[in-house]
């Protein structure tokens, strides 16, 4: 006869069913955030920006000096602390919400900018063109895994450098219809980008509560703010448009050796921009940010792919939920000049990391060349890779049905479960690959004795012959184009 | 009103063993031909899951249960086609070899000939030589398989082959062997006739070893 099982229904428990991953202490991040404090009362940061200066000399919680360095109070950044949003909710042009900006929500995506991209055909580095951002777009637009897209190229091709920022966001709206992150040229650039994308959301006020993008700004480390960031920073914080200021110090170069001082200089450079954005207009929705690595001490590249960028990263993370701050991170990119087992290795670690550690949107998924070279088959890469990070932060639930006591009493010694309803209905819980292989010896060989690689290639390649997103109205894409022409056109005299 | 084979083939595709079941059985009470509820029933709905498990669109728990309802299905429709004397895919004779205690691995492999339309004969695990011999002759299958998942165990295979050779019936029955250490090169060396690399691929080759 069966036995009974006993009830399975804890009473006060805490169930915990997602690994905890932390690299700081509470008390190491109370250390390093008084550190930064004290950074911003003693040391300062140059602000090269008349009107932020004004707004800090005018708040009486600053200390210009001549040389444009800015000291702030404790007060100040305090005050301005209580005030920023633990939640920002992006949506695509897709018209989802699918981007939750909150506490432990990761999302991935590409990073912007890269001068080179690996041509598919030739084999080749070559500059990076309009139709390459279209083509990340649409393969970012496709894969499961991505949440939103930031350029990955820059666009070499445009008519002018001076807007070529509007025609790079142009090519991200045609490719893809996932959330974004935007890089600008400058503040009117960034006004010119943010106009494009209320077309899409309805206007200024519904864009406020259903933002597009996410504007990247980066100081210049260590401690210093060129006009064209805070530019962009004063007037995101006008408009209410979502913005991260993201500091990337090169350890060992542009910020101390040791990664507790490099988090002190680039909290204190993040705090600066929290303190500046809450004299303009308080509560804008800012998010701190931080490519924090190495400078290579043989080549002086600043590594995408050290261990300690990864590790750095995780802190900063940590950091940002302790001060309630939303986190702009890094993962999935590498030093690896191909995509090759180097880059593997390197974005593994990276993404592992950051997901774990709870950061919300991962960005650079896909450099390779140490943040130089774009590769589309990096991106199909690690789709993969995040799809198995994601499974390994989904935990272990414990409760009556997964302890499956039931089942094991059922099937006994010497049964067997594959054909038990419970594998049939919870088998597909499980990761399932895409690229990865786990066929037999004998079955790979006759399917070509494909490598990795092989795969990837294959994928993409499939990826780019089939997947369309959806079109821009053209009535939008008709107003698109003339605020792009109007900025082609005042840049040309 | 008449069943509708091809909602067997569905029902199949979709796993529901009791339906299948249930539907073989007023198909046969109707007075259909047993030969169209195989083919138009049965075997086109395994036909799909065959192909949809190699497009990656089902997986083994699925497909099992597929397997499972045509295994329901043939139970009946069995004695049936043998008296009128249609063309049926044949039995199996399935076992581990002696010293192995694996069993999964083999009972997922006659499940999949149970799925392709095979009547299978289970005979455990741990076997003496003897009691595959004994079963070729009882059973009279065109295909008998074995399993070693050790190293160990492995030439207990050739073993086995050996004794069908000195009992005289070596060449009344196709021998297939697998098992995770097991390669196409010992199915050779052993002299076995099918090297089965996994569940799925296995049904494929034995087909076309007994069709040859």
């Amino acid at each position: 006869m069966k036995s009974v099982m006993p009830d399975m229904q804890p009473m006060n428990q805490t169930v915990q069913e997602t690994p905890v991953f932390e690299v700081l202490s509470e008390d190491q991040i109370e250390q390093i955030y008084f550190s930064a404090l004290e950074v911003l009362e003693r040391v300062g940061s140059r602000v090269h920006h008349d009107d932020a200066l004004e707004l800090f000399r005018n708040s009486g919680d600053a200390v210009v000096g001549d040389d444009k360095r800015v000291r702030v109070t404790t007060s100040l950044v305090e005050r301005a602390l209580k005030n920023y949003p633990r939640k920002i909710t992006l949506k695509g042009r897709n018209g989802i919400r699918s981007v939750a900006l909150q506490k432990d929500h990761v999302y991935f995506g590409t990073g912007s900018d890269l001068p080179f991209t690996y041509d598919r055909k030739t084999g080749e580095r070559r500059r990076t063109t309009y139709k390459d951002i279209v083509d990340a777009g649409r393969i970012v637009d496709y894969l499961p895994n991505f949440d939103f897209f930031m350029s990955h190229g820059i666009v070499g091709d445009a008519p002018n450098p001076l807007t070529y920022d509007r025609h790079q966001f142009m090519a991200m709206l045609e490719g893809c219809t996932k959330p974004y992150v935007v890089t600008s040229v400058d503040g009117e650039g960034l006004e010119d980008l943010w106009k494009m994308a209320c077309l899409f959301q309805g206007g200024e006020d519904e864009f406020r509560l259903n933002p597009m993008f996410v504007a990247y700004i980066e100081p210049i480390s260590p401690l210093t703010n060129d006009r064209t960031a805070v530019e962009k920073l004063l007037f995101a914080a006008e408009k209410g448009i979502p913005a991260m200021y993201t500091p990337c110090p090169s350890s060992g170069a542009t910020a101390p050796a040791t990664i507790a001082g490099m988090l002190v200089q680039s909290l204190a450079e993040t705090l600066l921009a929290i303190a500046l954005c809450h004299l303009k207009r308080p509560g804008m929705p800012l998010i701190m940010g931080g490519v924090t690595t190495v400078m290579d001490m043989r080549t002086t590249t600043y590594s995408y792919g050290a261990p300690e960028m990864a590790l750095a990263s995780a802190a900063n993370t940590d950091i940002s939920k302790w001060l309630n701050l939303i986190m702009f991170s890094t993962g999935g990119c590498s030093d690896a000049k191909v995509l090759d087992e180097q880059a593997a290795i390197e974005s593994t670690i990276s993404n592992l990391t950051a997901f774990l550690s709870g950061a919300n949107l991962v960005h650079d998924v896909g450099y390779i060349d140490s943040g130089v070279n774009a590769s589309l088959e990096s991106l199909v890469m690690n789709d993969e890779i995040i799809a198995m990070v994601r499974q390994v932060g989904k935990g272990i639930k414990t409760d009556e049905a997964h302890l499956a006591l039931k089942v094991i009493d059922e099937v006994g010694p010497g049964g067997e479960f594959v054909t038990h309803d419970h594998t049939y209905e919870h088998w597909k819980e499980w990761f399932m690959p895409k690229l990865m292989d786990r066929s037999d010896w004998e079955t790979w060989n006759a399917e070509g004795a494909k490598t990795m690689l092989d795969r990837v290639n294959e994928e993409t390649q499939r990826i780019l012959d089939t997947h369309e997103p959806a079109p821009i109205d053209d009535t939008i894409k008709k107003e698109l184009k003339k605020i792009i022409d109007d900025a082609d056109k005042r840049h040309s005299k | 009103m008449a069943v509708d084979l091809g909602q067997m083939a569905e029902l199949l595709i979709a796993g529901k063993v009791d339906e299948v079941e249930k539907m073989t059985g007023q198909a046969i009470e109707e007075g259909m031909d047993p030969s169209d509820i195989l083919q138009k029933g049965l075997i086109a709905g395994m036909d799909v899951v065959g192909q949809r498990f190699k497009a990656c669109d089902m997986f083994i728990p699925e497909v099992l249960r597929s397997a499972k309802a045509m295994g329901a299905g043939m139970k009946q429709l069995r004695p049936m086609l043998v008296a009128s004397g249609a063309k049926m895919a044949g039995t199996m004779v399935i076992g581990t070899v002696k010293g192995d205690l694996h069993d999964i691995g083999k009972n997922l492999v006659g499940m999949m000939f149970e799925g392709a339309g095979f009547q299978v004969v289970n005979l455990g695990i741990d076997l003496e030589s003897q009691v595959f011999v004994d079963a070729v002759k009882e059973h009279k299958p065109e295909l008998l398989g074995m399993s070693a998942l050790l190293t160990t165990t492995m030439p207990k295979m050739g073993e086995v082959i050996n004794a069908l050779k000195e009992a005289g019936i070596r060449d009344q029955v196709k021998v297939m062997v697998g098992g995770a250490p097991v390669t196409e090169e010992f199915a050779k060396e052993i002299g076995a006739d099918i090297y089965g690399a996994n569940a799925a691929s296995s049904v494929d080759k034995a087909k076309a070893v007994l069709n040859a």
